[in-house]
């Protein structure tokens, strides 16, 4: 039982994370795409912007590994 | 490295004023900044008019070359013809040619582009040519029916005979493309009649070609087809007008638009220059390295009537002084990464160095697989062999290239040669990540914690230098924080003596009102995220892990699938997509990890280019 509840939480730990990441990039993309359209030179910028919201499903997938390695494996 | 730059004036006589911008112009050294002076010059009327006539004269002489075809490249450019009324009157002549050969050329390809819309039409009803027509007054409505739409065609005709009491004719054919090509004759009189329904039974007529009007396409058939031949010859003719044009005049031209060029930026350059009724005076910045040879190239052309100063001490000071990156050539191409930000500000800090030698590593880290690392050597080569020399496709290939051996490198390291693979081939790992992931983790988070300190102690040591000694003690403070923060962590958790944990402890609590005297609350929240930025290097072994199972799955396939072959495949499959995905992912991680987490503590954006008055050159 306690490994079940534990499996839940590092499915919980990494696909609420992934939800927000997927959420927040959903909103960033369009907006950057809309300002490459005028500006070009704001490649990087936009790709930078992109990935910042993907720290949380990489921080989600870190905790999930934490929580899978308490239950042995 | 940000090069150091000096400040030069050059002075002289009045009448020397454009030789010596010239001689400028051609050591292309000096980045002109208006010289701060006192008084303003006398506005000068006729460089505004020189202005206009030799932008005017670049018009004329751009759109011919334009409309121009391109000549022999490998022909002897001619003498440069200077700015004259017989360059301009010269230029005019060559534009309106060019101009007049152009659009000859374009209306004929518009003409035969239409006719040709009409050549199906023709080929359908080309047998009709010559027979007799039922109404020699006849009109014709062309009608193209969509394809499948032929069982409307019975109809078309019932309701067209019964609207004009038979005087019509439908004659239809079917094209290649499934349409229906449908030929509506007409006697005059019933003509109104028939195009006002066809037009209430939004019949989409093609529109009659140019020439034709109303009249009998059966009739101008013969005319259209004979026109269709004749423009190919006249297409050439034109062509060869235009080659030439192009054979005689192009080398004149290229030679007058160079010279103009020159000119204008010359003409631009006033703009920064002060000239008085004897005097003027030049200043600018250029590399502090090569002011003797500017001031020696100028002093053999003109001897003591022009003089040279190196003007004040302003290094590592003034905000106006342009900045220009100078890097060793085994770091050079990692400048198309730096330069993807704004320049840093002249006195601070180049990154270039720092990011030659974490950026690959970082990747490295991230990929860590010999099969994989060995593919990307095999792309980057590919892109190295294409690229032209000091092009930044090839700065992409070399670090390409290094990212390569960095992460063969790390893949010996952890054994991995296409994930797992490379265990069963018998590689030792001599640091497994796939198991040792807690240790993975505390690696990747110490790399963070020596990349941040880094930036920490390079902002210090900036501001230091730059007389903000306030500023750099802040920095100073909050790393001495840091890595008492760290020290303690490590007492607490017994890598070292847990007895030194309180003495640390205490250490931080001290340094804390220090660092909040000396920067302000604003120090607090920005050691918070000093934290923060240590901890995102966590991304480096989530990257790796992953990477590194999605390889492991994609071997696994191999005895899931039933039959090895089919296995295989999707393994294969399987890697080539993680191989994508590993190179954008870690490629996109480590920049992150270099512009948010370790530019945010000592890069100053906001440098102006350093851009040197020199001769002109065509973008290739």
């Amino acid at each position: 039982m306690e490994i079940a509840l534990l499996g839940l939480a590092a499915a919980l730990a990494i696909s609420i994370p992934a939800i927000a990441t997927a959420w927040a990039q959903s909103r960033i993309g369009p907006a950057a795409a809309a300002s490459l359209a005028e500006k070009p030179e704001l490649s990087t910028t936009a790709i930078i912007l992109i990935a910042i919201p993907e720290t949380m499903v990489i921080l989600g997938f870190v905790v999930a590994v934490l929580i899978l390695l308490r239950t042995g494996g | 490295m940000i090069v150091r730059m000096a400040r030069l004036r050059i002075a002289g006589p009045r009448p020397l004023l454009e030789d010596v911008l010239a001689a400028v112009q051609d050591s292309g050294l000096l980045h002109l900044d208006r010289p701060r002076a006192p008084y303003a010059a006398p506005p000068d009327g006729g460089l505004a008019r020189e202005h206009r006539h030799v932008q005017r004269c670049l018009i004329d002489i751009e759109t011919a070359l334009d409309r121009l075809p391109a000549g022999d490249a490998g022909r002897k450019p001619a003498d440069a013809p200077g700015l004259s009324r017989g360059t301009l009157r010269r230029a005019r002549r060559i534009r309106r040619d060019a101009d007049r050969l152009a659009h000859a050329r374009a209306s004929l390809e518009d003409e035969r582009v239409l006719l040709l819309r009409y050549r199906e039409f023709f080929q359908a009803f080309e047998s009709l040519v010559g027979h007799e027509l039922t109404w020699p007054d006849s009109q014709a409505f062309y009608v193209v029916l969509r394809a499948g739409a032929g069982s409307a065609l019975a109809e078309l005709r019932r309701s067209l005979e019964a609207a004009v009491s038979g005087e019509v004719e439908v004659l239809h054919r079917e094209l290649s493309s499934g349409e229906w090509a449908v030929l509506i004759l007409v006697s005059e009189r019933a003509a109104p009649k028939v195009g006002a329904l066809l037009a209430a039974s939004r019949v989409e007529e093609l529109p009659a070609p140019a020439g034709v009007g109303h009249t009998n396409l059966l009739r101008a058939l013969p005319a259209l087809k004979a026109r269709l031949a004749v423009i190919p010859e006249e297409l050439q003719a034109l062509d060869e007008d235009r080659r030439h044009l192009s054979d005689a005049e192009r080398p004149w031209l290229v030679a007058a638009r160079t010279e103009l060029r020159d000119r204008l930026l010359r003409l631009d350059a006033r703009h920064r220059v002060l000239a008085a009724e004897h005097l003027f005076i030049i200043e600018g910045w250029l590399p502090e390295a090569r002011v003797a040879d500017l001031e020696r190239s100028l002093h053999d052309r003109f001897g003591p009537e022009v003089v040279t100063a190196t003007v004040g001490g302003e290094d590592w000071s003034a905000p106006d002084t342009p900045v220009t990156l100078h890097n060793p050539p085994i770091f050079r191409p990692f400048e198309v990464l730096t330069r993807t930000l704004p320049l840093p500000k002249y006195g601070t800090i180049d990154p270039t160095p720092f990011v030659a030698v974490f950026f690959p590593a970082f990747f490295g880290l991230m990929l860590g697989d010999i099969g994989y690392g060995l593919m990307l050597a095999a792309l980057a080569g590919a892109l190295r062999m294409k690229s032209a020399p000091d092009s930044q496709l090839r700065s992409v290939s070399t670090i390409g290239l290094a990212c390569a051996s960095s992460a063969v490198a790390f893949g010996l390291l952890f054994g991995e040669l296409f994930g797992s693979l490379g265990h069963a081939m018998g590689l030792h790992p001599v640091f497994n990540r796939e198991e040792a992931t807690m240790p993975f983790l505390g690696m990747a988070i110490a790399i963070g914690a020596v990349h941040i300190t880094l930036g920490l102690v390079l902002a210090a040591l900036n501001l230091w230098h730059r007389g903000h000694r306030r500023e750099a003690m802040g920095r100073g403070v909050t790393l001495s924080m840091l890595l008492l923060t760290g020290l303690a962590l490590l007492a607490a958790l017994e890598v070292l003596p847990s007895r030194l944990f309180t003495p640390f402890a205490i250490a931080v609590l001290v340094a804390f009102p220090v660092l909040v005297a000396l920067e302000g609350i604003v120090a607090v929240i920005e050691l918070l995220s000093t934290f923060g930025h240590i901890l995102s290097y966590a991304r480096i072994m989530a990257l790796g892990t992953a990477s590194l199972m999605l390889a492991v799955v994609a071997n696994e396939m191999v005895g899931a699938m039933g039959s090895v072959v089919v296995g295989a495949l999707f393994a294969l499959l399987f890697h080539l997509v993680n191989f994508a995905i590993g190179l954008f992912s870690p490629t996109i991680h480590a920049l992150r990890l270099h512009y948010v987490e370790f530019f945010g503590h000592f890069f100053s954006p906001g440098g102006a280019e350093y851009r040197p008055l020199g001769h002109w050159h065509p973008t290739p």
